[in-house]
């Protein structure tokens, strides 16, 4: 519980009173908004004061922040043990840099008098409690050694939980009472800064660094003229950068696929190898069925003959599909007098496969547009949108042996043996015709 | 080109007395409050001496100014107190900025004892008490500590102006009882190359385009007090207790209603002149990339003629405006600076480009007594500047960067004018030798009769030429005056809206 309030709670209301704090302060108060330098009332304790103490906290801030900010870079640099040792000297003498620095401060703001007329509660508070922020930092370089180090695998992954809204406490929970109190000051610390003299952290000059030397202020004519054609020139440059972004928009997302896949390719997910071996059998199996299909194709390309049904077990009224050598679908009969009747199940219209079914007319459906089809002739109706008929198959009958007993040619003409017993056991088959053959 | 108008100023330096009334008018209005007491955006200095804050010449150590670097073909100015990279440094602790001790602490009296006191065998006594710790104090040093060199040598001998006065000299100026002295009244010089504004890093300093006038946005300002070492006539203080800078701001405010500024209004001897120049600012700061000898020259050639045609026509496109233009045209600085050639700035060797000019005084040996007698001998008119009173050597450190040639044509100009006058008066020169003198002062009998008129009996309409500023129409061009009408002064800035 206090856990969660030291660390999860205290951490986002810090962040989020200094951020909307600060803004309130520098854009509503900006005549509260200084660096409240004291320099003018007294100057030599200042000097030996400040300098240490701004130039070593901002040297250590710095640190901080890279291994915040650069997790990886900070690793590589301190897993050599000789920069390791060199930063931590080096963090542990700027601590004590600080360290004086403030001490000195702290003793010139209660001792000068001076001083004393522009010092407010807060001021000795901010004192007092940088004080304790810089003193627990020395100690952890005394008691907790290779805090450079083991910070990657502690506070830098509790900063980022922070960061990224999913908080984790259970990096840092087993570290040592003074590392989880210089935690706790540090938010503290960034708590106050809207209200306090710390403010002036936001005040860095960069600007500086980069404006003409004078700076004049119009107030007749020539300001509108100034600010027109300030405005022509920000206008010019922001419909360039409008049709760049445009532009640039456009390429990104026609080449997001490939991004995709490229990206996929270095960084996509891995697949576990309980996946992996799953999906690989998947694709065996895949690839057996294939296998299984093309070898009964090939067997059946290979044999002349290709059973179709034993002669008993066709009737009248129902057909018996099969596969021809043209791996499409056909329909076996038992014609009216006696001998079989192959048909293809093809429709002549769009390609559906025909029903079995014979009505009482002696026709078969096929259901996708309502065409009927004459089993004896393969005429459709005339009012199906199938115009040509469906073609008969040839077929033979063989005997267990393998003797032909009867047989019809694709022209209807029949063969046939008058043993109507033998027949009757007999299986249909059809046969590799000559086209099929080469 | 790039044609700006300055409201710009004259003191005639032959003319004050020394009486501080200018500095007690201005503090009263603008510097009587906590963190400010300490302040004299106008001060009155006795030189030779030390001045206020104490040695402010000295820019070995405030390192005020612009120094000029570079070769011949590629000269530049640069910041004597940082560069854009050590201001960084200077942040947190500068160590060219004067502290408390260089100005002096403010103090009032506990005049309450003297009622409140208990009764007691002594008279109760009004004791000092700090006004920064509230503290009884020791009076160590005040804004005027060294006025009229303070009963003693001490503090003249200290001015580093004197430096190039060989021993003699300086033996001569302060042998007892026949020391001289001058008073020098200064304000912020509100340049045209100001080195304030160049080293703020915040950016709050700022020159107003329409009259020149140098402010500091408090707002913006962050206290990093850069500025108080730039500017090296220290016309910029720090306010402790609001941990922002301030400085002369002109009276500003009483400027763009048509007043007169307070020192000037309040100025006893009638010294000051207040008028507009009309200045390149394209040639502000080439103008400063000159040998330290050639810079009065220098400057005066950035200075425009208000009655050229193509000028006037440069300056409409500027947007200054008629009124402003005939300003410049009536402005007593331009004859005094432009005309005459008798006012100079102070100090120019620090390149800034001061924008107020100083009519140095004449204080040759005019007669002396001889017997018990006075006498006057006025063939030596001239000859008697070498051993005017303050060296001429002094007074050009002082307004001519050390060219002493100019000084030399000031005096004889002013003299020649005295002269002028007392012929007419005295009828006791020949023309003969009016015309002698008057060549040797290098004007003539109309310009001399000129420079009398404004110098000695000018109307207050004569001294002080302000245009119609017409801030209302300047502001309604920009923004909405309704808004506006709620903030004047150094006060409120913001336009009043409800807080939340």
């Amino acid at each position: 519980m206090t856990n969660t309030l030291l660390f999860i709670v205290l951490p986002y209301l810090a962040v989020f009173a200094c951020v909307i704090g600060s803004i309130y302060r520098t854009r509503k108060e900006p005549m509260s908004y200084s660096s409240l330098s004291s320099q003018f009332l007294e100057n030599h304790g200042l000097m030996w004061g400040s300098l240490p103490w701004h130039l070593g906290i901002l040297l250590i801030l710095l640190a901080h922040i890279l291994a915040f900010v650069c997790p990886g870079f900070w690793q590589t640099l301190t897993s050599n043990q000789v920069l390791l040792l060199s930063i931590e000297a080096a963090g542990f003498g700027l601590s004590i840099l600080c360290l004086v620095g403030l001490v000195i401060l702290a003793i010139r703001r209660l001792t000068s008098p001076r001083i004393q007329a522009v010092t407010t509660p807060m001021d000795l508070f901010v004192i007092a409690l940088l004080l304790a922020q810089v003193a627990l930092g020395a100690a952890m370089a005394v008691h907790c050694k290779w805090g450079s180090a083991w910070c990657s695998g502690t506070t830098t992954p509790y900063l980022w939980s922070l960061l990224l809204f999913q908080p984790d406490l259970s990096t840092i929970e087993d570290l040592p009472l003074i590392a989880k109190s210089h935690i706790v000051c540090a938010w503290l610390f960034i708590l106050i800064i809207p209200f306090s003299r710390l403010i002036h952290l936001f005040a860095v000059p960069l600007e500086y660094l980069f404006r003409p030397p004078q700076n004049v202020v119009w107030n007749n004519s020539r300001k509108l003229k100034e600010e027109c054609s300030a405005f022509v020139a920000e206008d010019t440059r922001r419909h360039f950068l409008k049709a760049a972004l445009g532009i640039g928009f456009g390429a990104f997302l026609l080449s997001v696929g490939t991004l995709n896949k490229v990206f996929n390719f270095f960084f996509g997910p891995r697949l576990s190898k309980k996946e992996e071996t799953e999906l690989m059998e998947v694709k065996l199996a895949h690839l057996e069925s294939t296998v299984d299909q093309r070898k009964l194709e090939l067997e059946r390309q290979a044999s002349n003959y290709i059973m179709v049904a034993a002669l008993s077990e066709l009737n009248q009224s129902s057909g018996k599909y099969f596969i021809d050598y043209q791996m499409q679908p056909a329909i076996a009969f038992k014609g009216k007098d006696g001998l079989p009747l192959l048909i293809s199940a093809k429709c002549t219209h769009l390609g559906c496969t025909v029903g079995n079914k014979v009505d009482e007319q002696g026709r078969i459906l096929c259901p996708c547009h309502v065409s009927y089809f004459n089993i004896e002739t393969g005429q459709p109706n005339a009012e199906a949108p199938a115009k040509a008929p469906l073609g008969h198959l040839s077929w033979v009958i063989m005997d267990e042996r393998g003797s032909i007993l009867a047989s019809r040619n694709l022209e209807g003409k029949t063969a046939c043996s008058v043993n109507q017993q033998a027949l009757a056991n007999g299986k249909v088959y059809i046969a590799k015709s000559q086209e099929d053959k080469t | 080109m790039d044609i700006r108008a300055q409201v710009s100023m004259v003191f005639h330096l032959d003319k004050c007395i020394g009486c501080h009334t200018c500095s007690i008018a201005c503090k009263n209005v603008w510097t009587d409050r906590p963190g400010a007491e300490y302040m004299w955006w106008n001060n009155v200095e006795t030189k030779p001496g030390t001045g206020f804050p104490t040695l402010w010449e000295d820019q070995s150590h405030y390192k005020g100014g612009w120094e000029l670097k570079g070769n011949d073909s590629n000269k530049k100015l640069q910041l004597k107190s940082q560069n854009k990279i050590d201001s960084f440094l200077k942040l947190f602790y500068n160590p060219n900025q004067p502290g408390l001790e260089d100005y002096y602490e403010p103090w009032t009296y506990n005049y309450a004892n003297l009622f409140e006191a208990e009764a007691g065998d002594d008279q109760p006594t009004a004791i000092p008490v700090s006004l920064i710790t509230g503290e009884p104090m020791e009076i160590e040093a005040g804004p005027n500590w060294d006025d009229d060199l303070s009963g003693s040598t001490l503090y003249a001998e200290n001015d580093i102006n004197l430096e190039e006065l060989s021993e003699e000299e300086r033996e001569q100026l302060f042998e007892i009882e026949r020391v001289s002295m001058m008073y020098l009244p200064r304000i912020c010089n509100h340049c045209a190359n100001p080195s304030c504004v160049a080293s703020c890093p915040s950016g709050a300093l700022y020159k107003r385009g329409e009259d020149g006038i140098v402010l500091i946005n408090q707002d913006v300002c962050r206290g990093w007090r850069a500025c108080i070492s730039a500017c090296p006539y220290k016309k910029i203080y720090y306010n402790w207790k609001t941990g922002k800078s301030e400085k002369c701001i002109l009276c500003y405010p009483k400027l763009e209603t048509g007043q007169i500024p307070n020192c000037f209004q309040s100025c006893v001897g009638r010294i000051r002149y207040l008028g507009v120049l009309l200045y390149d600012a394209d040639r502000a700061a080439e103008s400063m990339k000159v040998p330290d000898k050639a810079l009065v020259e220098s400057q005066r050639t950035a200075f425009c003629d208000p009655f050229d045609p193509k000028i006037i026509e440069a300056a409409k496109a500027n947007g200054i405006s008629d009124e402003f233009i005939k300003a410049a045209q009536l402005s007593p600085v331009y004859k005094y600076v432009m005309k005459w050639k008798i006012a100079l700035p102070l100090h120019i060797e620090y390149r800034t480009m001061p924008m107020l000019f100083y009519v140095p005084p004449l204080l040759p040996v005019m007669g002396k007594m001889a017997n018990g007698i006075y006498t006057n001998a006025m063939e030596n008119f001239f000859t008697s500047l070498d051993k005017s009173r303050l060296p001429m050597k002094y007074l050009a450190r002082l307004f001519s960067a050390g060219n002493e040639d100019i000084i030399e044509y000031v005096m004889k100009k002013l003299m020649a004018v005295r002269y002028y006058k007392r012929s007419l008066d005295m009828q006791d020169i020949d023309l003969v030798m009016m015309n002698k003198m008057m060549r040797e002062g290098g004007t003539t009998p109309a310009e001399a009769e000129e420079i009398y008129r404004l110098t000695a009996i000018p109307t207050i309409d004569q001294r002080f030429v302000i245009p119609e500023i017409q801030r209302e129409e300047s502001i309604e061009s920009s923004c909405n005056p309704e808004i506006c009408k709620g903030s004047c002064g150094i006060g409120i800035t913001q336009p009043p809206a409800r807080g939340f």
